[in-house]
């Protein structure tokens, strides 16, 4: 297994899964949030890792990882932007919005599917994902670039945000 | 008038019925109506429910006029007193419709679908009405690959219904976790490994996936679900000692596939690939058809008659010369019954010796032997069902994954559960994962550890005295000798802490019900028989004995080992292991085959192949036995062979001791005769030809009737039913056996008057009265000591899934395209030591001889041991293996040879050996 778990996550890691003490299963959820944010994405190595630290089979993992399209399976760009699609966002121009980002990142809009909602930039610095709803209804259309939460974002200033990210 | 009890009954369509506990509503139904009164499409009798589909919708009321919700059956626990409406508007339109749905991504082309006929969608669909799909046609999943990579599975998932079945059977049934369902809604499909082929996954080729899904998605190359065959025979595997059931389909005389009978108490719809798939060695262009006799230096074709008189003139004429005891059989441990039987009643009744023995000797003589000394009886106490019962395993020297599939899952999915288990072996064997405690001993110190283990039970004050005390005897001997042990030593000989083995003896003895399995890692040493001793100990201190779930159960190698014993093919008992030095037991044999016998224990195997190399055994007689490759020492073995004036071998393949023979036999396989398999859990269960013999060729059972007739016996001629009869009058176990009565399922022996057997033995008393307590200090093995300086490294041997013994059947089979060779296994330190790398030659050599292997370098086995199988005789590995036996048994010490190695070359080079390429035709070198 060639996944090096850096010591302060593993350490979070294994004091996370002592909140499941029923079930091993049940944390494999948490452990794949932290891997994910951690490196990004989840990879081979990394379901095998955590099936490994749960006591499981690997594809009791990676069934996990496919069913919820939060999960990345490959990398994502440098700065990844999380775009919300539900009703109010939808209705205030968030379709206009990714559009305008994806225009200025570079980024091909058709590669994005269900199972794959994101997509890349060439150069690797952006990816955009048309996600579920952000919790910020009121404040539409929104994103989150990173952890960072964008209100009322008018789809015209796509290429400012960017920027401010670049 | 039915009184309604409310614990006990509910109202189906009205009408009040009975339930058991723990009852779904399906199974209600099923129970009272039949399997597919209510349709279903992800259920199967062999999986947990699961409530994926909604086929099998029911409404039901609490009260008759009680407002009605809509359930799934399947999955829904029945409740006293409820009111299931499993007919109504409601839930058949509701049914119609998801069948339709499921039909708008399905290819219509059912006439040319390998399941035609056979699909459950199919007959759901007719069941619940659908005439025409109403739908147009959208989005689909018509046009997926198919994957026809791997030599037995298949897979169309165009097919597919995303009904998780196949899934289901790979992690409950067989407990491999290749199969998942990937994504979800729309994109949900179903996946092996990391989405890769079947060929490149994990999967082992049970399948049990194939024969859980309901339509053709997943299947094997022998399309198994279709419905060519007009006939199908139930028998049993003749693989292992598990005793997998199975049911032969067959057309115009040739088996088409195997599958797994649903009502199987051992195997329930399942079975390894060897059973299932492995079976088509039996018509193979190898297969002897002609009896041959050695003239001038080689074989000529003769006729059946031919051959029996030439037997007949030698060995009357060798017997007149030297006497009965120039004259010696050895019978098979793969044979049936019956024919076991009645070949140790030729050599002992007809020929007058009791010169006979089987290939047991090689593998469980030492479990019979040692387990007689402690209980009275040589086999296993509990049956492989226990494993329900159970609340601690141990497993000694067995790799049940591989050499017991069948029970090695079960064992794996109890692990799986909870139920913890300790693992003695030198191997870090697949069942470790789920293991709770593994202790890693070095090959050949089984004595000294369980030792320590008995000693840790007896210093943490956990012996059962009561049990002990009422029970048993010599309780203070054994007492006395652990009480003298030195720990220290032990440490160092079986490198294994002593923390670990006192937390592993407590587990074992805290637990309300502990049940160990042994193998051949306990046996095949030269303190086989006294770590057996020792085991039994073990479940003696601890009151492990008698009651479901606990109880000493080797996992005996061959399918009918335990048969051959119990026949009488052993030289010191007879048939029902009376002593045949015993007089009056002497008496008893004689009237019974109206013949005089002999009252001198025989001959063992390894003494027979001395007797003829010192002259005194003139014409041996070999049932189904390769010695020459699967016997030790092979270059003695070939000498002795040599050494013979008569050599007879009934045989269904030229193997390397037939070419020796001077008269060859073309004996049937288990396919083509009928008769019975008794297997490691005592279960006697019935063969049944599925096909005829080939033509040319005779069932063993009816060659060694015909011998015997020729030889001027009245001998009546072969029937399983009439030779088992024959049985149940001598053999006191077999008492209450008929063939009618032996049913389906077998009987496991004892079997009482009236078909009654016995699943667990030992209930109040041990057959001997009181078991008894045996202490023995550990011993270096002679090997060790001798060439131990010399030849630093210890060999230990062991076997895979794919293969059988030295691969004579299942190399002619798609088995030999899984796996292609022996290699053997290094530690990673050892490996750097002597600059080995993986994949490269390796020349192992002991003070015997040489082999050839490539190397696989793993932490698996610790440092200082060396791993093998020996299922490729061609690399004969048998070369450097040893003469030393087990002290009791004459069994041989397979599993400790002292070897030293070096690199003799990179993998890429061929090093004079022949490297099997994948895919070549299964043909072996003859
Ligand atoms: S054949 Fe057996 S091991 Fe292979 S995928 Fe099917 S159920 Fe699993
Ligand atoms: S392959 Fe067969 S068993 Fe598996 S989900 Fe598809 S239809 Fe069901
Ligand atoms: S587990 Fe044994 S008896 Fe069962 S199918 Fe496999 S080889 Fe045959
Ligand atoms: S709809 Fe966009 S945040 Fe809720
Ligand atoms: S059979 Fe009950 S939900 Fe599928």
């Amino acid at each position: 297994m060639s996944l090096s778990v850096p010591a302060d996550i593993e350490k979070e890691i294994d004091e996370r899964i002592t909140h499941y003490p029923v079930s091993r299963r049940s944390a494999v959820l948490p452990v794949l949030h932290i891997l994910q944010r951690h490196f990004r994405f989840l990879s081979e190595d990394a379901v095998s890792w955590t099936a490994a630290k749960l006591g499981l089979e690997p594809i009791q993992v990676l069934e996990v990882v496919t069913f919820y399209p939060g999960f990345r399976q490959e990398a994502p760009g440098k700065v990844h932007i999380r775009v919300c699609r539900t009703l109010s966002c939808a209705m205030a121009g968030s379709y206009e919005l990714l559009d305008n980002l994806c225009q200025a990142a570079g980024i091909d809009a058709s590669r994005m599917g269900h199972h794959h909602p994101f997509a890349v930039s060439k150069d690797g610095r952006f990816s955009i994902e048309f996600v579920e709803c952000l919790a910020s209804c009121g404040s539409a259309p929104v994103c989150l670039v990173e952890d960072e939460l964008h209100e009322r974002v008018s789809p015209e200033t796509a290429p400012d945000l960017l920027a401010r990210y670049s | 008038m039915v009184t309604l009890n409310p614990t006990t009954h509910a109202y189906l369509d009205g009408q009040l019925l009975a339930f058991q506990p723990g009852d779904t509503i399906l199974k209600f139904v099923d129970r009272h109506k039949g399997r597919g009164f209510v349709p279903t499409l992800c259920d199967a009798p062999q999986l947990d429910p699961y409530g994926a589909c909604r086929v099998c919708s029911v409404e039901v009321a609490l009260k008759e006029d009680g407002p009605r919700r809509v359930v799934a059956s399947c999955h829904t626990p029945l409740s006293a007193g409820m009111h299931v409406h499993t007919q109504t508007q409601k839930v058949q339109k509701l049914r119609r419709n998801i069948v339709e749905l499921v039909l708008t991504d399905h290819p219509l082309d059912c006439l040319t679908c390998e399941v035609n006929g056979n699909c459950e969608l199919q007959t759901v669909a007719a069941k619940v009405g659908i005439r025409k799909v109403r739908y147009p046609e959208g989005k689909n999943h018509l046009n997926r690959q198919k994957d026809l990579s791997h030599p037995y599975m298949t897979s169309d998932l165009s097919k597919c219904i995303n009904c998780s079945r196949c899934v289901r059977a790979c992690d409950e049934v067989q407990g491999q976790f290749v199969l998942s369902m990937h994504g979800r809604g729309f994109d949900a499909r179903i996946i092996k490994g990391f989405d890769t082929s079947f060929e490149d996954s994990e999967c082992v080729s049970c399948g049990a996936c194939s024969q859980a899904c309901p339509t053709s998605a997943i299947s094997d190359i022998f399309q198994s679900k279709a419905i060519v065959a007009t006939e199908k025979t139930r028998t049993i595997c003749t693989y292992c000692g598990v005793g997998c059931n199975l049911d032969v389909a067959t057309k115009n005389n040739e088996v088409l596939s195997i599958q797994a009978p649903l009502d199987a108490e051992v195997n329930f719809a399942h079975t390894c690939l060897k059973g299932r798939y492995a079976f088509r060695f039996y018509n193979h262009p190898d297969r002897l058809r002609k009896p041959l006799i050695r003239t001038n230096g080689h074989f000529e074709e003769v006729t059946w008659e031919q051959a029996y008189a030439h037997i007949v003139e030698n060995l009357t004429r060798i017997r007149a010369e030297y006497g009965p005891d120039s004259i010696a059989g050895i019978s098979s441990a793969r044979c049936t019954n019956e024919e076991n039987y009645l070949m140790q009643k030729f050599i002992r009744a007809v020929i007058g010796t009791n010169n006979i023995d089987c290939c047991a000797r090689v593998c469980h003589s030492p479990t019979a032997f040692g387990m007689q000394q402690s209980f009275g009886t040589g086999a296993a106490t509990n049956s492989v069902e226990d494993l329900q019962h159970t609340q601690c395993i141990l497993v000694i020297g067995a790799n049940p994954t591989e050499g017991h599939p069948v029970t090695g899952a079960k064992i794996k999915q109890r692990a799986m559960k909870g139920v913890p288990l300790i693992v003695i072996d030198p191997r870090e064997i697949e069942i470790v994962k789920y293991a709770k405690h593994h202790l890693q001993l070095r090959p050949g110190t089984n004595v000294a550890l369980l030792n320590m283990f008995a000693y840790f039970i007896l210093e943490g004050g956990m012996v059962d005295r009561d049990f002990v005390g009422s029970r048993c005897e010599n309780w203070s001997e054994f007492e006395a000798g652990l009480r003298s042990l030195d720990l220290d030593q032990i440490e160092e000989v079986t490198g294994v802490p002593r923390e670990k083995v006192r937390a592993a003896a407590t587990e074992y003895a805290e637990s309300p019900a502990s049940m160990s399995f042994h193998g051949l890692g306990v046996t095949e040493h030269s303190m086989g028989a006294k770590t057996v001793m020792l085991i039994a100990n073990l479940a003696m201190m601890t009151g492990n004995i008698g009651r479901p779930g606990v109880g000493v159960n080797p996992l005996r190698g061959q399918n009918n080992v335990q048969g051959a014993a119990d026949m009488g093919c052993q030289p010191h008992q007879g048939a029902g292991y009376m002593r045949v030095n015993d007089p009056a037991m002497q008496r008893l044999y004689q009237d019974f085959y109206g013949m005089p016998v002999s009252g001198e224990i025989g001959l063992k195997i390894p003494e027979m192949f001395e007797a003829a190399r010192n002259g005194r055994l003139k014409a041996l007689w070999l049932m189904g036995e390769d010695v020459v490759q699967t016997d030790p020492n092979s270059e003695a073995v070939k000498e002795s062979m040599n050494a013979l004036d008569f050599l007879v071998v009934q045989e269904i393949f030229m193997t390397e001791t037939a070419k020796f023979a001077n008269v060859i036999l073309p004996a049937a396989s288990f396919l083509e005769k009928s008769g019975t398999f008794t297997n490691a859990e005592r279960r006697v269960q019935r063969v049944n030809a599925a096909v005829p013999p080939l033509e040319g060729t005779k069932p063993d059972g009816q060659i060694i009737c015909e011998i015997m007739q020729h030889m001027g016996y009245p001998q009546a001629d072969y029937t399983a039913d009439g030779v088992l009869e024959e049985i149940s009058r001598v053999v006191p176990f077999f008492k209450g056996a008929t063939w009618e009565g032996l049913g389906d399922n077998g009987k496991q022996w004892p079997v009482k008057e009236g078909n009654v057997g016995t699943p667990i033995m030992h209930l109040d008393s041990f057959k001997r009265g009181l078991g008894k307590f045996h202490f023995f200090a550990w011993q270096e093995s002679q090997e060790v000591l001798e060439h131990g300086l010399e030849f630093p490294y210890i060999l230990t041997t062991g076997r895979l899934l794919e293969h059988y013994n030295c691969g004579t059947m299942t190399r002619r089979t798609g088995n030999a395209d899984i796996v292609v060779e022996d290699v053997v296994v290094i530690n990673p330190a050892d490996a750097a030591k002597k600059g080995v790398t993986g994949g490269d030659w390796v020349r192992l050599f002991s003070a015997r001889g040489e082999v050839r292997l490539r190397s696989r370098i793993s932490e698996e086995v610790k440092p200082g041991v060396i791993y093998t199988t020996f299922h490729f005789p061609e690399h004969l590995v048998n070369n450097i293996t040893s003469d030393v036996h087990d002290s009791d048994t004459l069994c041989p010490e397979y599993k400790v040879v002292a070897i030293d190695f070096e690199r003799v070359g990179s993998g890429d080079e061929p090093a004079g050996l022949p490297i099997r390429e994948k895919g070549r035709a299964h043909t072996l070198p003859v």
